[in-house]
């Protein structure tokens, strides 16, 4: 069990606790000078290649810009005009929603996943290879699938009937349109959090297993007692990644609708960012619309971090 | 250009190249559709109304490019070695016919080399406004007809006009109305058309003789498509096996602004100032649609992307749309004919949208590119796009000798354009139809949640001030 020493180095970042104290002044500015100078290219790289276009999408929202013509300063007109367009609201509510059910949803599949493929059963390696396909299968060939299983006569509707429910229409229907893309993203994302959870589950000592078991500990004690609880930076961790990545969904979305133009019940806030920039001519507000966003997912990451403290548990 | 709406979809496109592989590749072979029976297909060809009219049309500017004078010729480019980048949407298939082309090309004007560069549509548009952002545009590159204004206006496409009377380039060899899609506000021309299609009505053969119906025909309206179609389709409990007429809902282009159109309303005012969609005539071509979904029931309910073409698959005996679906449909191995679409209360009306060769106005070699769009739609490399039969050539005479008589159907095509109306073409296009058009989608089509009437009224403000903008 702990002799999986590659796996276990993937959740160190997490594991590793800020620690408050350190013995003498000087380590620690030597400590800090070490790690900006291993930090410098990374650093270098996200000033230029993330926050110089965030601050440059700052000065483009504040004016009315096509790309190709002189840009006009126009002020916050475009942070206002937002407020008041339904599409953009449409698309935020989307988003919202997509995220507030996908995400726990997506980890809590995938936490019950990690803990069935941690068994030490005969062929493991092989059905863990299974759960991780979809992660290195092209979107593309993932949503033709999916296409193909919500069709009118697609797989799903087949087993519908056999139950004598009619079939329904999984992406035209408004009302299943989100849930569909929900339920073929979290299968999707699936194999990516299955993997940091198991890393998680196996640099849990086994030893804390046999002495609960001494102490007459059964299963579902066991897991809430010591699974959990020492998971919890991993599911921390998987759930910012999840929490980010959910705000930026386009792919699934853009995919799965007719001819890549989601419609009022599917459409998202990058897709509406593309659809203005890029289709519309735009570019101006397509800004203004990703600095609201961008202030949204800070917002939440923000909070999602002041939870920290009350449940999350490092070793 | 092969399928202009199926670019436009990644996955219609790998769709459409699965179907070919599958039917087994038969693009460049003689199709069954067009050996069999030509006298079947005689009496629909011959529409007696409008056979004459296109005729004519087409005539003047055939005997005209005779006497253009010989820098009017491809071949003629005097200039220094150039290196044209030419940029299109599409997939590989039409990459590959396209690299034919343009070889065509650099035979007659050794001097001039080029690079093709291909795209799906939503990243070719994404792509082109940020190379002309950064002023590393392609020296030419495929233009749609309705976002053409929006680059023209822009200042971003090279003036043809001056070197189109330089040279004595007779522009009236040219489809007429694909002309004028391409003819600025001030009169120049910042681009020459390609290639356009035009809506008619495909039908299945065999299912109309299994029904023991007759083909349609000129003489069809809006009654009788809904009759033949009641009597095509075959429902047993609540599955259906073969529809009786299919079409796309999802772009005006594949039908709806047809019917609009035949119900004598229109999308825009004539000074394309004013949104008149929302008219008691315009309401009832969409209503039509929506009936034949939900009232008359002869066609499927509109599924995001999962039925794919029912017509192509052998489930619906009509479908209407563009004449970009002849080489699927006939790789499909379905034996078609093709008629005029049926007449509305306002008569016969269909849609006709070119793509157009424009060049980048800061292009290094603007002689050579010039160069490069004369040719195109000259007649050499018209004779080209004819034989792919994906599109119809721009150029009057191809289309009318080759093109035209080249399979059964492409007569009908060619003689749509006498009754055609250009797909709207403006400033702010995209907005202004992702709006319309999901309102129709969500409201419309997809779903019966109101008549069309109540849609458009509701739609129609927002239009409107979009226009405004």
């Amino acid at each position: 069990m702990t002799s999986t020493v590659p796996v276990a180095e993937l959740t160190g970042a997490v594991e590793s606790p800020p620690r408050r104290f350190r013995p003498g002044a000087a380590r620690r500015r030597s400590d800090t000078r070490w790690a900006l100078l291993f930090l410098t290219p990374t650093l270098i790289g996200l000033a230029v290649l993330s926050a110089g276009p965030i601050l440059a999408t700052f000065g483009i929202s504040l004016t009315k810009w096509d790309m190709l013509t002189t840009p006009q300063f126009v002020g916050l007109d475009n942070y206002v005009r937002l407020i008041g367009d339904d599409r953009f609201l449409r698309a935020l509510r989307n988003t919202v929603f997509y995220t507030v059910v996908s995400v726990p949803l997506g980890l809590a599949l995938a936490l019950a996943l990690a803990t069935a493929l941690n068994q030490q059963i005969r062929g493991i390696a092989w059905i863990r290879t299974a759960y991780f396909l979809p992660l290195v299968t092209s979107a593309t060939a993932i949503a033709l699938v999916w296409l193909w299983i919500y069709s009118p006569a697609g797989p799903l509707n087949d087993i519908l009937r056999a139950f004598g429910i009619s079939p329904q229409r999984w992406v035209a229907d408004p009302t299943l349109a989100m849930p569909s893309i929900i339920a073929m993203s979290i299968w999707q994302g699936l194999p990516a959090n299955v993997i940091i959870f198991l890393a998680g589950l196996q640099a849990i000592p086994a030893e804390y297993y046999d002495a609960a078991s001494v102490d007459g500990a059964g299963r579902r004690s066991r897991f809430r007692s010591i699974t959990l609880p020492l998971l919890t930076p991993s599911i921390f961790f998987t759930g910012v990644l999840a929490l980010i990545g959910a705000f930026q969904v386009f792919d699934q979305v853009y995919v799965m609708a007719n001819p890549g133009k989601p419609g009022e019940a599917t459409i998202t806030l990058v897709y509406f960012i593309y659809e203005a920039g890029f289709r519309n001519f735009k570019m101006g507000y397509a800004g203004a619309a990703s600095w609201i966003m961008f202030l949204i997912v800070a917002v939440a990451t923000i909070l999602y971090f002041r939870t920290q403290n009350r449940w999350v548990h490092y070793q | 250009m092969r399928t202009l709406r199926a670019s436009r979809s990644p996955r219609l496109a790998i769709v459409a190249a699965v179907a070919v592989l599958v039917a087994g590749c038969g693009s460049t072979a003689p199709s069954a559709s067009t050996a069999p029976a030509p006298s079947v297909a005689a009496p629909s060809v011959a529409a007696p109304s409008t056979a004459p009219a296109s005729s004519e049309s087409a005539a003047p500017g055939a005997s005209a490019s005779v006497a253009a004078s010989a820098a009017a010729e491809c071949g003629t480019y005097a200039g220094p070695p150039a290196k044209l980048t030419y940029a299109m949407w599409g997939d590989t298939t039409e990459l590959a016919n396209q690299q034919k082309i343009v070889d065509a090309f650099t035979a007659l004007n050794p001097n001039i080399s080029v690079k093709v560069t291909v795209a799906d549509w939503d990243s070719y548009w994404a792509k082109l406004q940020t190379d002309l952002a950064g002023g590393n545009a392609p020296d030419v590159f495929l233009m749609d007809g309705p976002l053409y204004p929006d680059y023209q206006t822009r200042d971003q496409l090279l003036d043809l006009s001056p070197l189109i009377a330089r040279d004595g380039f007779d522009t009236g060899q040219l489809v007429d109305l694909a002309v004028k899609d391409f003819t600025a506000p001030d009169g120049h021309l910042y681009g020459l058309p390609r290639d356009l299609n035009t809506i008619a009505l495909f039908y299945n053969k065999a299912m109309f003789d299994a029904a023991g119906l007759s083909y349609p025909d000129a003489s069809w309206d809006w009654a009788k498509l809904v009759e033949a179609a009641t009597k095509l389709t075959k429902t047993s409990g609540d599955k259906t096996s073969q529809w009786g007429f299919y079409t796309e809902t999802s772009d005006m282009e594949n039908l709806w602004s047809s019917l609009v159109w035949q119900a004598g309303g229109d999308i825009l005012s004539a000074d394309k100032k004013t949104v008149v969609i929302d008219t008691a005539e315009a309401a009832a071509g969409i209503q039509f649609l929506q009936d034949l979904i939900y009232k008359d029931k002869v066609m499927a309910q509109p599924v995001a992307g999962g039925t794919g073409d029912m017509f192509e698959n052998g489930q619906a005996a009509m479908e209407a749309n563009g004449s970009w679906l002849v080489p699927t449909h006939e790789a499909a191995g379905i034996n078609f004919g093709v008629a005029p679409l049926p007449k509305g209360p306002a008569g016969q009306a269909t849609s006709v949208n070119p793509s157009g060769v424009v060049a980048y106005k800061g292009t290094k070699s603007p002689d050579a590119a010039w160069e490069f769009i004369k040719c195109y739609t000259g007649p050499k490399l018209q004779a080209m796009v004819a034989s792919l039969k994906a599109s119809m050539p721009a150029n009057k005479q191809v289309l009318a000798d080759q093109y035209a008589t080249s399979f059964d159907g492409g007569k009908t095509f060619a003689d749509a354009l006498a009754y055609a109306h250009l797909k709207p073409s403006f400033k702010g296009y995209n907005e202004f139809n992702s709006t319309l058009q999901d309102e129709l989608d969500t409201k419309v089509f997809n779903d019966n949640q109101m008549t069309a009437k109540a849609a458009l009224d509701e739609v129609a403000p927002k239009l409107q001030g979009l226009l405004g903008q």
